[in-house]
């Protein structure tokens, strides 16, 4: 306990924290323009200066540590006057213009509290103005020369754009362009318009709209990190979205999609009235109508061709407490186990490998471990691009000194701070992954004692995976066998070590074993169970670990329970019999349809026909449904093209319930504004549907948290859960009771499953196509950082100007081969199919492969990629396609 | 890291990063203060864009970079420690040095134990001879004892206190002295590699320090198992690029690094976190130039040196009006009557009206104060400050509003822009004396802004270059008040 006499008065404190935050944690207010809790303390505006034990010159308060026996004085006459005096000087720089135009801004509220209005004769100059950014307004003139900017850039987000250019009163701040910030390698997360305490950065939005009169703390809709965000609204509209200073996964940060692409609530083309498709053409209609017809065509078509000719799609987009109703909605309603969800094309394959080697299909650790591990093996993730915060706590980690192994077959903005970047052939991931094990057996590099207690089937895998040589799996990947060596010797001794994975190890033939493969290693180093380490998928959509756990799946009810096991307590709560036969996958329906055996869908928050691999074959099974059901707030293109009955849904800025993030936490979502016309949010339409065929007493739900008291008695996991308790920050299943804190790291004394999880012998498989003289080239597919998958939000956003289109990425020398220029439209063609879009030469991958995203219709990128699938889920091989380029 | 980056934003920080073989004409203070002993040269000097402040040559104001003559040195202390080597002309080569008896210290040093060596510096109370006066025995101590498995040793040449000129003949007449020292503070501390940050100003000594590095590592005097010796040690040298503010250590290291050349917070001192992060020692070229000595003579015949808490020897500088400028070793202790009138000899251009000892960010001494005794704590008693020994004596021809407008342009186009009192208050300060040299005078009422701003760079600038502007003007102001009176009405 430190004592600490404050401005005469005796305070006692736990720890020794700065005098800054002594101070604020006691609502003593000082300034200090060039603080922010995000960064390290800086020391330039001087103005946080207090007299410490009456000392002969003032220390700042934000560098300076609280010691036991401290006089502190904060507010001397003597104090003030250096404080005036140095506001004064900032004042004589600053237009008064910006004083009035936004009088809350923190430097602006200091002016006007020393009475300093009158001083300010600084001029608004044209020349120190930028409005290049679709997002953020620049005007130096009201810079004050605090950097928050600069070092919010480079120690929050690690991009380091903005940068300091000459010195003293000539010192300037300019983006890394040296002209505009467009132009600049600006990422428009805009943390540094969320620090810059002067209107020298300011949100365009607030701007046109104004400035916020509500705030409302929610959690973001795009990604499965799971950033908490604070947003703004006037009016009824959003005008601003800011990050929430404590939130634990995103510690006050937030990327471009999250807090500017918000637009799309407003978009011209959102559906907001329910419509009904007849002769062709769609028609506006009254919920009561469109339920009405649903439940009809539902019940007809079961009725006519059987339970197992109707099915159910979740959403990832949606609440925990939504996809509840959907996938009991299937099984009470309609009575069948025909309902998936999104995840049987991302992560399916990691929640299968890891549910069977270790007893629960979700990361194991948390995105706090990525500070405490000395090791992050990145495989097949983009994580700057498609989950930027978490990539943005990755090169902070790096640049702090961690080691960075990335595996990758592209040169992704992580390799640039990587120790080893092993840049292997697309679909050769088990290969590498066992050539890793093999090298931490050859050279003693186990955790024995772990093996020893944790581990089981070590004696069977040695034999194996000796066969696994380096060179072997270097001849297949394309690779080095030392590089190999040295990423499984900076796996094995530099612990703990973390390995965090994506698409790029799930979307493949061998996807489930791929994962396996990275159990596997995590198994023999021990780097299981323990902070800093783990296997930690980076979940793709927003809740779509929420989805899948809440049971939105063809084999498995909420909580992850098989149906087996779960059949009998699910029975009794819903009190109707659960059905016990497996149901279709997403693409069992697909292919049920295309035999004629399936014959109505209803699809809820999900674009299948623009997101799934093979578009023709997802075409063809469409094309032969009796009933498609969309549930959307656009009309997406499965809309578009074979829906017959549109329901209309109300975005998650417009409705409340929970969502679940990659590390299992729970978190809520808040409504911030009202629903736009008519459209309703998915809980309530899946009750008016129950309702309306007949079972409304299972659905008769008041609110969301009426839904989450169900979940809680059905998923023990879940069960300490309350609303209540995540009004103060989210918690981490296992949560099983009230006084639980949570989970932060499973698996630590047992796994799920028992003491022991079995190491599994994997063979590789070659990738299911190679390039040959018809097909030279092999199509990789993914995400861009300013587009989130389908696009179906983000291109109604100005992210649209930041990228406005789908491209191919292609090499310098292939693209010279060709005699194609950057921007000139080529046709691909696979053996299934063939798009349309221009060129863009990116060294970031290698001669003889391609990138493209699949975010637009207009490309339709997925007429292209291929028909195989996993051999134990069914995921589609989305990253390898052997394509040839044609002239357009 | 960031290859996508340039680093022309860094250079943008320094006045002479681009390759210039013009003639430069020195601002500094000495110049300035002989101006009317060359009208025409300084006119030059006022209407060249390229600013340069110090160019070393201050025993021959006002200097231009084409001027080649050396100054005097004499050593009036009782033991020749500093200056005594060179007395009869530069030592530049190996064989030299050698011939003196140099590189043997550094071959019995290595034999040593660690501890006596540290016990040694400790003993002779040397303190850092750059400006602060930090006993160089703590900081050796306190590098020796971090754990790091990497530590630097750094010599600051960055002499860039105008008025002074004692580091750069040491570099350019006795490079090996600075090598050998260097080499034994490895040893010390348990550091192999070394860094010289040395001032583009003195491109004589630029050329001199490169070739006796070139040279000691053709001869094993540094490099791998340096004299044979199991330990290895060798010296990089970066030159600078035209900043004053990167004789400050942290802005040096910053610098060297090839970042922004900003003062970094303290704690951590450079001792715990220095160049790359590591544990580095850092001592300026003259501290440096003491330890062959100690090392020879041992700790305690240096503390029998000096007075009060300043032992051995200190070189001073003295400018050109004075009717004998030049380098001198004395003993501490010696007042600055006697530094005025038996070394200088007193003024060729009439009297004194006061002189600035340790360059222009101090107090200045008034002649009522010449009673003073050159000692750390002595000088700073009265607002003055040793320094780096530069001695800048001016007469009845510079008015003290003249001396302040320079020195606080001085002040403003050198500061980094990191902290506000200084980015902002030395310009201030310098606009407003700007007003009163051409006009004559400012509103009165400017006279409390003055004062309070003065006062604000006094209290909360975040290194010296702020804190010493305020030192200066406090001292103008206090001893030249009835002067300054006219100013403000």
């Amino acid at each position: 306990m430190l004592q600490v006499t404050i401005d005469g008065r005796l305070h006692e404190f736990q720890q020794s924290v700065s005098i800054l935050h002594a101070l604020r944690s006691l609502h003593i207010d000082i300034p200090a323009l060039c603080y922010d809790d995000r960064m390290k303390p800086f020391g330039g505006c001087r103005l946080c200066a207090v007299q410490v034990n009456r000392g002969p010159r003032p220390v700042m308060a934000c560098d300076t540590n609280i010691s036991g026996g401290m006089t502190i004085e904060t507010h001397s006459p003597e104090l003030a006057e250096w404080r005036r005096s140095l506001l004064r000087l900032l004042a004589r720089q600053y237009p008064a213009s910006a004083i009035q135009q936004s009088p809350d801004k923190e430097f602006h509220r200091l002016i006007r509290a020393y009475g300093l209005e009158q001083e300010c004769s600084g001029a608004a100059l044209p020349e120190l103005m930028d409005d290049s950014n679709p997002y953020i307004h620049v005007d130096m003139s009201q810079c004050i020369s605090c950097y928050r900017c600069v070092r919010i850039c480079g120690e929050v987000q690690g991009q380091f754009v903005w940068q300091v250019w000459n010195r003293g009163d000539a010192t300037r701040i300019r983006p890394d362009s040296g002209t505009n910030l467009r132009e600049s390698s600006c990422v428009s997360c805009g943390a540094c318009v969320d620090t810059c305490p002067t209107g020298a950065l300011e949100d365009k939005s607030v701007l046109s709209l104004g400035t916020p009169t509500d705030w409302t703390r929610t959690t973001c809709a795009y990604c499965g990190t799971g950033c908490e965000m604070n947003v703004g609204t006037r009016g009824g509209q959003i005008v601003e979205i800011k990050p929430a200073l404590d939130a634990p996964v995103n510690h006050g940060h937030l990327c471009v999609k999250g807090r500017y692409a918000f637009d799309y609530v407003r978009a011209e083309d959102r559906v907001t009235q329910p419509m009904i498709r007849s002769g062709g053409a769609w028609k506006a209609a009254s919920w009561e109508e469109a339920i009405a017809f649903t439940a009809e065509a539902l019940g007809r078509i079961a009725a006519q061709h059987g339970l197992s000719s109707v099915g159910v799609l979740g959403s990832a987009r949606a609440t925990n407490e939504e996809n509840y109703l959907a996938q009991k909605f299937a099984r009470v309603v309609l009575g069948t186990n025909n309902i998936d969800c999104c995840a049987r094309v991302c992560h399916t394959p990691t929640a299968a490998a890891m549910k069977l080697m270790l007893g629960a299909g979700a990361a194991t650790n948390s995105f706090d471990d990525i500070e405490t591990a000395r090791t992050i093996l990145v495989c097949g993730a983009n994580a700057t691009e498609n989950h930027p915060i978490a990539g943005a706590r990755i090169k902070q980690a790096a640049l702090r000194g961690a080691r960075l192994i990335v595996i990758d077959p592209r040169k992704i903005e992580l390799t640039q701070y990587a120790a080893l970047h092993l840049q292997l052939r697309p679909g050769t991931n088990v290969a590498l992954l066992n050539a890793m094990a093999c090298t931490i057996v050859e050279e003693n590099l186990c955790d024995l004692a772990f093996l020893k207690e944790r581990v089981s089937g070590f004696q069977e895998f040695n034999n194996f995976i000796r066969s696994w040589s380096a060179e072997k799996a270097a001849s297949l990947c394309g690779l080095e066998p030392a590089e190999i060596r040295a990423a499984a010797r900076a796996y094995a001794m530099e612990k703990p070590a973390m390995c965090i994975h994506g698409l790029g190890v799930t979307e493949h033939v061998q996807g489930t074993e791929g994962v396996m493969c990275l159990v596997n290693l995590a198994l023999l180093t021990g780097n299981i169970g323990k902070p800093g380490a783990g296997i930690n998928p980076l979940r793709g959509q927003n809740n779509v670990q929420g989805a899948a756990h809440m049971g939105c799946d063809p084999g498995i009810l909420t909580g992850s329970i098989s149906l087996r096991d779960g059949h009998d307590l699910f029975s009794r709560v819903w009190r109707t019999p659960v059905p016990t036969q497996k149901g279709l996958s997403m693409l069992g329906m697909l292919d049920a349809a295309a035999d004629g055996r399936f014959k109505a869908l209803w699809a809820i928050g999900y674009d299948i026909y623009l997101t799934n691999a093979n578009a023709q074959a997802t075409r063809r099974a469409l094309q032969r449904l009796e009933l498609i059901v969309i549930q959307d707030m656009f009309l997406n293109e499965t809309a578009r093209e074979f829906g017959h009955v549109f329901l209309p849904a109300a975005s998650s800025f417009e409705k409340t319930g929970t969502f679940m993030n990659a590390e299992r936490r729970i978190q809520l979502v808040r409504k911030a504004i009202e629903p736009i016309g008519a459209s309703r949010s998915d809980w309530e339409i899946i009750c008016d549907l129950a309702r309306a065929m007949g079972k409304g007493k299972s659905f008769s739900y008041s609110s969301p948290e009426d839904i989450w008291e169900e979940i809680r008695t059905v998923w023990n996991a879940g069960a300490g859960i309350s609303y209540k308790r995540l009004e103060s920050g989210g918690l981490q299943w296992p949560c099983p009771a009230e006084d639980h804190p949570g989970t932060k790291v499973l698996h630590a004394i047992a796994f799920s499953l028992g003491t022991q999880a079995a190491l599994r012998m994997i063979e590789h498989r070659p990738p299911s196509e190679t390039p040959n003289e018809e097909y030279p080239f092999i199509l990789n597919t993914g995400r861009t950082l300013y587009h989130f998958n389908a696009g179906t939000m983000t291109l109604r956003t100005s992210n649209k100007l930041l990228r406005p289109r789908d491209c191919l990425d292609i090499s310098t020398e292939d693209a010279r081969r060709l005699e194609s220029s950057n921007g000139k439209s080529v046709r691909i063609c696979s053996r299934y199919g063939q798009a349309v879009l221009p060129i863009k030469i990116e060294d970031s991958v290698r001669p003889g492969e391609l990138f493209a995203t699949f975010h637009t219709p207009e490309v339709f990128l997925n007429n292209v990629t291929s028909p195989h699938r996993d051999n134990y889920v069914g995921t589609p091989e989305y990253k390898v396609t052997a394509v040839r380029i044609e002239r357009a | 890291m960031n290859g996508k980056h340039s680093s022309a934003h860094i250079a943008s920080f320094y006045h002479l990063f681009a390759e210039n073989n013009a003639e430069q004409f020195c601002r500094g203070t000495a110049c300035f203060a002989a101006r009317h002993t060359n009208p025409d040269r300084w006119a030059k000097t006022e209407s060249d864009e390229q600013r340069v402040y110090c160019l070393g040559k201050c025993f021959a104001a006002p200097a231009s970079s084409s001027d080649t003559g050396r100054p005097k040195m004499e050593v009036r202390s009782r033991e020749p420690i500093v200056l005594g080597p060179i007395m009869d002309g530069p030592i530049r080569s190996v064989a030299a040095y050698t011939a003196q008896g140099g590189y043997r210290t550094v071959e019995h040093a290595l034999k040593m134990p660690r501890e006596e060596l540290l016990g040694m510096v400790e003993l002779s109370g040397l303190r850092g001879r750059g400006g602060a006066g930090f006993p160089a025995g703590k900081k050796w101590r306190a590098v020796a004892g971090q754990p790091a498995s990497q530590k630097f040793v750094v010599a600051n040449a960055d002499e860039g206190d105008p008025g002074a000129y004692i580091d750069r003949f040491l570099v350019e007449d006795d490079p090996h002295r600075l090598i050998e020292a260097m080499s034994i503070a490895g040893y010390a501390i348990g550091g192999n590699k070394g860094y010289i940050y040395l001032r583009k100003e003195y491109p004589q000594a630029c050329l001199v320090m490169e070739q006796a590095l070139d040279e000691a590592r053709r001869n094993g005097l540094l490099g791998d198992r340096i004299l044979g010796n199991g330990f290895s040690f060798d010296i990089e040298l970066v030159v600078g690029r035209g900043s004053y503010v990167c004789g400050e250590e942290t802005a040096l290291l910053n610098s060297i690094e090839g970042n922004r050349p900003e003062v970094r917070l303290r704690p951590p001192y450079p001792s715990e976190y220095g160049l790359f992060g590591k544990p580095t020692l850092i001592n300026n070229v003259e501290t440096f130039a003491n330890i062959p000595w100690i090392v020879r003579n041992g700790g305690d015949a240096f503390r029998r040196l000096g007075f009060s808490n300043s032992h051995g020897t200190k070189v001073l500088s003295l400018n050109s009006l004075f009717q004998a400028p030049g380098l001198y070793e004395v003993d501490f202790g010696i007042g600055v009557r006697q530094i005025v009138e038996d070394l200088g000899g007193g003024l060729q251009t009439g009297p004194i009206k006061g002189v600035i000892i340790g360059g222009p960010l101090a107090g200045i001494i008034p002649p009522h104060l010449f009673d003073t005794r050159l000692g750390f704590e002595e000088l700073a008693g009265i607002g003055a400050s040793v320094g780096h020994g530069g001695v800048i004596a001016f007469d009845g021809s510079t008015s003290i509003a003249e001396l302040i407008h320079h020195v606080f342009d001085f002040g403003a186009y050198e500061s980094c822009g990191k902290c506000t009192p200084c980015r902002l208050g030395s310009r201030s300060v310098e606009q407003m004396f700007r007003q009163i040299t051409g006009a004559g005078h400012v509103p009165i009422h400017e006279q409390k802004e003055c004062v309070d701003i003065v006062s604000a760079l006094a209290m909360t600038s975040l290194c010296g270059l702020g804190t010493g502007l305020a030192e200066f003007a406090r001292s103008a102001m206090r001893h030249y008040a009835e002067e300054l009176a006219p100013c403000f009405k």
